[in-house]
């Protein structure tokens, strides 16, 4: 400030108040910053994954639309990867059915007791974001 | 306000830093490490481009070096990257003291030395800037210093160790005469470097600095924080050029490396490129001519980190070219005899190494043998196959750990730390590792610590 200026004396404290905000405001927090690069890779595989979504509504052919879905699907994984999320279980295995570790995809009258994985279930590290869908397994009918 | 040690890891195409609380090790707390934001620019602030560009009358780094670069790529003009690569050679002066070739330096008034000088003050303000906008970190508090370099490549990385840390003295007093301008976009004027750099380059002080091995940080992330962490670890590092075995052994307070188990392979992450290239292009019996070729194959090199991503976790990879699907799954890939010959070797090699920490482990009457992979090809099943294998003889056991450790989980981070941790993961674990770990210190280098004839006996 040059010599014989007059600064306006702020309130006692809102100089250091509004100092100290800035400097807040210009610090970025560190788990925003860590998911800033966690989804800066993901975006780009979960834009890819919307145009391969249309590309397989608007196919012409089955041999289009088939192309279309399979990378649809590594868009997802990709995306998915990204996030740090992993699948878990095998998908057509057949396993003995957990209320707790299942997602029953079926309306039945009695618990079966063997199920088979229709979806694999998402975990993120020991997190399950998703449980394992299951249906039913069908017994074969006698002729 | 608490002291910190800081870890900085040279990548080949990026630098990156980590700061953890001294004493970390004994006192594991997931949330007070601190990853820093060294680039202000780009969505990964956590990454900063390994760069440096000689432009008509100024140089550029980082980002803004690289941008520069593709700008006059037609004019032969390229960036100065991969300093490790560099820093790796078996004759580290003679390297530094080469003059740069002209693609990189025009004017031919850098040597290599000049030029990685100028890089490490650039990282050094960085780091500074990062420190600065953390908000636990800019409370103050002693900071030590560390890098992490590979153990294994040409030279004895314990050996150059003061070299480097002469490196980074020079650089730290270049960036003290030079102050912010280092960290602008538009770079630094030839006429400032010109009067900064020799006066620098005499008046640098020998600063306080450690090594730590990338196989001992590796060791550190992956144990630190477990009740049984094993004594003996084998680390399987594959990058882009080589695919690197080391084995390392805790031993009280001391780590020390078994260097007859240290294996270096030059096929790695390039190498599995090529191989998918050559297989799409033997299936895409529609590109004959040279220039349909070179154009598929210019596609397939743009595309790679995600189809190899593909094909090795999901078994399969479809990607479009000119209208047409191209699709190769990890079974084509395995029948490559190029492939089958390098997953051949990479088995003898990890069978060696493994042999040998084994050998060490029950002469020091140890049960466990952990086993970790890292680098870019860490969740390959190439790799992930290989230290999961079943052995012969059961003791001791070889426990395989996850290339993402459980504590990057933690709920402190929301979920945001995993996903970045394969490419933080070495300067993380560099900062975290206790003095006992460090393969040098200080530009003086501890007798014996990288050595493997210390007398077997039971601690």
């Amino acid at each position: 400030m040059p010599a014989g200026e007059k600064a306006e004396r702020p309130k006692s404290g809102t100089a250091k108040k509004s100092a100290a905000r800035k400097r807040a405001a210009q610090r970025v927090s560190l788990t925003d910053a860590l998911a800033e690069a966690a989804w800066s890779e993901a975006d780009a595989a979960l834009a890819q994954a919307l145009a391969d979504f249309d590309e397989a509504e608007t196919a012409s052919t089955k041999g289009e639309r088939k192309d279309a879905i399979e990378r649809l699907g590594q868009s997802l994984s990709r995306a998915a990867r990204k996030r740090g999320l992993s699948r878990s279980g095998e998908l057509e295995k057949h396993v003995t059915f957990d209320a707790g570790e299942h997602d029953l995809n079926a309306a039945v009258a009695k618990t079966p007791k063997t199920v088979r994985i229709q979806a694999r279930g998402v975990t993120r590290g020991g997190e399950v974001l998703a449980k394992p869908r299951v249906a039913p397994v069908e017994r074969k009918k006698r002729t | 306000m608490s002291d910190w040690t800081l870890c900085i890891d040279f990548g080949t195409a990026y630098s990156k830093a980590a700061v953890a609380p001294t004493g970390a090790w004994s006192h594991f707390d997931p949330a007070t490490i601190r990853p820093l934001m060294l680039s202000a620019e780009g969505q990964n602030t956590f990454l900063l481009d390994s760069a440096i560009f000689v432009d008509e009358d100024r140089v550029l780094f980082g980002r803004a070096a690289l941008n520069e670069a593709d700008a006059q790529a037609d004019a032969k003009r390229s960036a100065l990257r991969s300093f490790k690569t560099l820093l790796s050679v078996s004759d580290l002066d003679r390297a530094l003291n080469t003059n740069a070739p002209a693609t990189i330096d025009p004017h031919r008034i850098f040597q290599m030395r000049d030029l990685i000088v100028l890089y490490l003050a650039y990282l050094l303000a960085s780091i500074d800037r990062a420190l600065l906008a953390d908000p636990i970190l800019a409370q103050g508090g002693i900071l030590r210093r560390r890098y992490a370099a590979p153990a294994w490549r040409s030279g004895d990385s314990a050996g150059m160790h003061n070299v480097i840390v002469r490196l980074f003295a020079e650089a730290e007093a270049f960036r003290t005469t030079v102050g912010k301008r280092l960290l602008s976009p538009e770079g630094l004027s030839l006429r400032t470097i010109s009067d900064a750099l020799p006066k620098a380059l005499e008046s640098a002080e020998m600063l306080e600095m450690g090594l730590v091995f990338e196989a001992t940080a590796a060791a550190a992330y992956t144990s630190v924080g477990l009740e049984g962490a094993g004594s003996h670890l084998i680390v399987v590092d594959m990058g882009a050029g080589t695919t690197d075995i080391a084995a390392l052994a805790r031993l009280g307070a001391r780590t020390i490396e078994l260097p007859e188990a240290r294996v270096t392979l030059k096929q790695a992450g390039d190498f599995l490129d090529r191989v998918i290239a050559n297989r799409v292009l033997e299936s895409a019996k529609w590109a004959r001519r040279p220039e349909e070729r070179a154009e598929l194959w210019s596609v397939l090199m743009r595309q790679m980190a995600d189809i190899k991503e593909a094909i090795m976790a999901d078994g399969r990879a479809t990607l479009r070219n000119q209208g047409r699907s191209i699709s190769l799954s990890l079974r084509e890939v395995e029948k490559d005899e190029d492939f089958r010959d390098f997953q051949k070797s990479l088995r003898q090699a990890y069978d060696h190494s493994l042999a040998v920490v084994r050998d060490d482990a029950r002469a020091r009457g140890r049960s466990e043998v952990q086993a970790i992979a890292v680098g870019g090809g860490a969740s390959t099943p190439l790799i992930q196959d290989l230290i999961r294998r079943k052995m012969e003889s059961t003791r001791p056991r070889v426990i395989p750990r996850p290339a993402t450790p459980d504590w990057a989980h933690a709920r402190e981070f929301r979920g945001n730390l995993a996903p970045v941790f394969p490419q933080l993961a070495i300067a993380i674990g560099g900062a975290l590792a206790p003095d006992s770990m460090l393969a040098a210190r200080g530009g003086i280098i501890p007798p014996a610590n990288d050595r493997s004839d210390i007398p077997v006996e039971r601690d």
